[in-house]
């Protein structure tokens, strides 16, 4: 059998995927405190103030990276949501659910941190302006995941119900992205594009640490909560059982 | 206007959003383990 396709056949066994992101958990948590840290010291100690935003440009490594995961963890839901609906893998229906907060969190600190960026900056913490709002809808939408996940009492149906929502919501990831440009907003455009930047390497370089840190962050907080969901939802199954008859399943 | 109070605000309220995130899933490992391994030991205790 072709390796890949063998790695996504046993990813479907919750047993294999337990143990196997025991394994990685270490790995991701170990890479993101080296990375955070590394993107904290240049963005903190060694780069310069803007010429215009002054000090709170320091804001930035920690907005921008957060807003960046708010869209991407909501963008890997719908997709996994849609590979849940047609296959049916329950992996896809874990990952999912145990996405969610995660993506609120991030989510929560994008709106939190852009609002202290934006009191020295613009004058307000608030303006129902385009992106601002849109990433609001964002929050709402994890919020609704969430919510309507835990109105059913079985897991698999609750996650069906996710998953279409996480699909149907997906529509709000083009607004974000686009309302810069689509109306006129207070929030600026984006630095970073496919066809080049206009950030100074200095201020560049801690953004993309603090990006593939949380990214780092991301994957270790979903494989653990992912094997604690799988645990609760496998309680009396045979893999379980063995597990807790170790001494530290 | 100092800034100092907005940056400290940000990076104190992340790493709080941060840290919650992180432990919950930990936090409700231990007590799931727990609460499984006690009605284990009662169903064991009963045959």
């Amino acid at each position: 059998m072709n390796p890949i396709y063998l790695f996504f056949h046993k990813t479907g066994s919750p047993p294999w995927f337990y143990n196997f992101s025991g394994k990685l958990i270490p790995w991701l948590w170990a890479g993101f405190a080296i990375l955070a840290a590394y993107g904290l010291y240049l963005g903190l100690l060694v780069a310069p103030p803007d010429y215009q935003q002054g000090e709170s440009v320091r804001i930035m490594y920690i907005h921008v990276p957060a807003a960046w995961m708010s869209m991407m963890i909501y963008g890997l839901m719908a997709i996994w949501g849609f590979i849940a609906l047609v296959w049916r893998i329950r992996i896809m229906e874990v990952l999912i659910i145990s996405s969610a907060p995660i993506g609120a969190a991030f989510t929560v600190i994008a709106l939190i941190t852009g609002s202290l960026w934006g009191r020295p900056t613009w004058g307000t913490y608030w303006v129902w302006d385009a992106r601002l709002t849109s990433e609001l809808v964002l929050l709402f939408l994890y919020f609704g995941v969430i919510a309507l996940y835990n109105a059913y009492d079985e897991p698999r149906k609750a996650a069906r119900a996710a998953s279409l929502m996480a699909i149907v919501g997906a529509i709000n990831l083009p607004i974000i992205h686009f309302s810069v440009l689509w109306w006129n907003t207070l929030h600026q455009g984006s630095s970073i594009g496919t066809s080049g930047n206009s950030i100074h390497p200095s201020m560049l370089w801690p953004l993309l640490y603090m990006a593939i840190a949380f990214k780092l962050y991301y994957g270790a907080n979903l494989l653990s909560r992912a094997r604690v969901r799988l645990l609760k939802q496998d309680q009396t199954k045979r893999w379980v059982q063995d597990l807790l008859a170790k001494e530290n399943p | 206007m100092s800034h100092t109070p907005f940056i400290l605000a940000s990076y104190l309220i992340s790493t709080v959003v941060l840290l919650w995130a992180a432990l919950s899933p930990v936090v409700n490992k231990r007590s799931l383990v727990k609460q499984l391994k006690h009605r284990q030991s009662r169903m064991d205790k009963s045959q």
